[in-house]
């Protein structure tokens, strides 16, 4: 029994010993810039983490292959969250102390990106996130967080918009809502719908919530029906879009559905091409927009896939940390958060000037899709009065 | 009156997707008096069989749903064999079996993540049954949840003709009495032990498939499957009539709360009538302490 456990200690001492002088070399090297990025390579969210990671890989590498920045070459170093906030945190300890990377890019999920703030602030390590719509990704009590940035506008905005748009130009007058009680993404949305909506003279008929991981909805949406809504607001990712919107046809609810930016998606379409048929959803950007028909086409000419929603906004991201380096000149964590408030750029998904007292894009607009014929068909660009 | 008929039928297609997978917990749990918390693992492993079946081999519906019951089966007494068996071999304590079979439920749902050609995206059924509903007046019910309510009941129809007429049910039954006592009276435990996992793993093949046709597939199915495992429980642990009963009363208190009171307080309401049932009736609504079991 001795001799096993002592052989164990050994073997594990050994494998110890293995992988730490493995990251002592990496370190060493001077001619690489470690970029991190972190976000769900598994679980619901996974297609559009792995096309973050993969949009990453690619872009550095083309970066790479024009010589680098500043004269050096770029590498991502990417860790899965699993979608989960502690296990963020995780990945965020891990790439800021062990990696010791000089930015990170994404999570995209705001429920992710709100619990690293303390991590990176410890650090001194800025972060970029992607897709995180959520107020609290940049401020907190009204105060910046030093560290925290992101490429997309904010909830408060998304939930507005789809408001605007349902009461200004779809006239609608009544309007139930459907979310995830457990989701800050999915709660901001509804919130700032709900108070858009009824200050434009718009009632909300029924609010009904539902728990992540729930697959039915048909008790909330038989609620829902019975209140007669004229539109349904659906305010989260397309797993539940898909299932809620078949268990609704099902029920035999016939009006037109709205959502944020957690719809697009080809399951969705897959899963549920005939229930949202006619339903709008606000989104960061056109997929027809001719800005972006070359990234879209590189991207699909490389993994033979199509790019997903997170794929375009990480190439912004990317964008961002290229000319925060190119302005500080050296790879410092510190002085590449400084340049990253000055940001002022051109993005495939929009302009891109970072406020100083929020770290967001100010006055990005959204866009509003419409699925027709199973297709994401474009009906304009929006911003709410 | 007709949300409360609509919300009734919701209710039991909910309950009856818990009652096809809670089946499987009582079985074992009926016999090796330990919960079996791998089932949720089978279950999802049922559902992905099937999807390949389907998609992969385009094989008929009905082939499909017997084949990926069948690879469930083989699946089940793969599990009892490799991690049960040894410790039964060695008399483990029961806390052992439950820990061992925990380990087993997040080593099923991480290998469906690792394997290259599955992954941890999750998948939808071809469309083999309209999803048009059925109606009655301003009543839907959908054609799969009729199907499966009909599956379900002709598949616990024979359950329970198997467990009360044939030799091999009642060597079940005597072995859920007294293990000890049935192996002296010459019953091959051994076989007996393997019998039941087959049937769970049968059950939760037939589940998964069902489950990932009305839903999606997903690697984490199995949490879906610790709402069966509660609501065996309050049908009391170990009896099937149980099993199915408890898992109809959870599906209709379910939707009921969540339509009538809030959906923010389903699961509470749900549970906290579990816990005091639990407390008033410890061995649950259906269960007998050391009477007849199976």
């Amino acid at each position: 029994m001795y001799k096993k456990v002592i052989s164990l200690l050994l073997i594990s001492f050994l494998t110890f010993s293995l992988f730490s002088s493995c990251n002592q070399k990496s370190a060493e090297s001077n001619n690489t810039i470690k970029v991190g990025w972190m976000g769900s390579l598994t679980g619901d969210q996974a297609v559009w983490g792995q096309c973050e990671l993969n949009t990453v890989k690619m872009l550095f590498e083309e970066i790479n292959a024009k010589g680098g920045v500043l004269g050096k070459k770029l590498e991502v170093i990417g860790y899965d969250t699993k979608g989960d906030p502690q296990e963020a945190v995780n990945v965020a300890k891990r790439l800021t102390t062990q990696d010791k990377v000089v930015t990170i890019l994404g999570p995209n999920q705001s429920g992710s990106a709100i619990p690293i703030a303390p991590v990176l602030e410890a650090s001194k390590v800025p972060d970029i996130a992607t897709v995180a719509t959520n107020p609290k990704v940049t401020v907190i009590n009204g105060k910046v967080k030093l560290y925290n940035f992101r490429v997309c506008f904010i909830d408060p905005y998304q939930g507005a918009v789809a408001a605007g748009y349902a009461a200004d130009i779809l006239k609608v007058k009544s309007a139930a809502i459907l979310y995830d009680v457990g989701d800050d993404y999915s709660q901001g949305l509804t919130q700032f719908f709900e108070e858009t909506f009824t200050k434009k003279g718009g009632k909300i008929v029924a609010k009904e919530g539902f728990k992540s991981g729930d697959v039915d909805f048909r008790p909330q949406l038989s609620k829902i029906k019975a209140s007669n809504p004229e539109i349904i607001f659906m305010p989260y990712f397309f797993k539940e879009v898909a299932l809620s919107s078949n268990q609704a046809r099902e029920l035999g609810i016939t009006v037109t559905l709205i959502g944020g930016d957690g719809w697009p998606s080809d399951q969705l379409l897959q899963m549920a091409k005939n229930a949202v048929e006619g339903s709008y959803f606000v989104n960061h950007l056109d997929f027809n927009d001719p800005e972006v028909q070359d990234f879209k086409a590189r991207y699909k000419n490389k993994y033979g896939k199509e790019v997903e929603l997170n794929g375009y906004l990480v190439h912004d991201a990317v964008l961002m940390l290229v000319d925060a380096l190119k302005r500080t000149g050296e790879p410092n964590p510190e002085k590449i958060a400084k340049a990253l408030e000055e940001t002022n750029i051109k993005g495939i998904t929009g302009t891109i000037k970072i406020g100083k007292n929020t770290h967001n894009p100010e006055g990005k607009e959204a866009a509003i899709i419409k699925i027709v014929d199973g297709k994401y068909i474009f009906q304009q660009k929006y911003t709410p009065q | 009156m007709t949300q409360f008929l609509q919300q009734l039928i919701n209710g039991l297609s909910i309950g009856s997707v818990y009652a096809l997978m809670a089946v499987g917990y009582s079985l074992v749990y009926s016999i090796m008096n330990f919960s079996n918390f791998a089932h949720g693992g089978v279950i999802m492993f049922g559902a992905y069989f099937g999807f390949f079946y389907l998609t992969l081999f385009r094989l008929p519906f009905t082939v499909a749903l017997l084949g990926a019951a069948i690879s469930t089966s083989i699946l089940a007494i793969i599990i009892e064999r490799t991690a049960y068996k040894p410790l039964r071999n060695r008399k483990a304590p029961f806390l052992y079996f439950i820990i061992c079979a925990m380990g087993m439920s997040i080593f099923l749902e991480n290998i469906i993540i690792a394997l290259p050609f599955i992954g941890p995206t999750f998948r939808t059924y071809p469309e083999i049954f309209s999803k048009t509903p059925i109606k009655i007046g301003s009543l839907a019910i959908g054609r799969l949840d009729l199907l499966m309510f009909i599956i379900s009941s002709i598949c616990l129809g024979l359950l329970v003709y198997f467990i009360d007429f044939t030799k091999i049910g009642k060597a079940i039954q005597a072995t859920s009495y007294n293990i000890k006592a049935s192996a002296l009276m010459g019953i091959n435990t051994d076989f007996i032990i393997i019998t039941v996992f087959a049937l769970g793993g049968f059950f939760a093949g037939i589940a998964g498939v069902l489950f990932g046709m009305k839903y999606t597939v997903y690697p984490q199915i199995g949490v879906i499957t610790n709402k069966s495992f509660i609501a065996a429980v309050f049908g009391g642990l170990g009896s099937l009539p149980g099993a199915v009963i408890g898992s109809i009363l959870l599906g209709i208190i379910e939707t009921f709360t969540s339509g009538y009171v809030s959906s923010q307080y389903r699961d509470l309401i749900a549970f906290v009538l579990l816990i005091a049932i639990l407390v008033i009736r410890p061995r649950g609504l259906m269960g007998k302490l050391n009477e007849d079991k199976a």
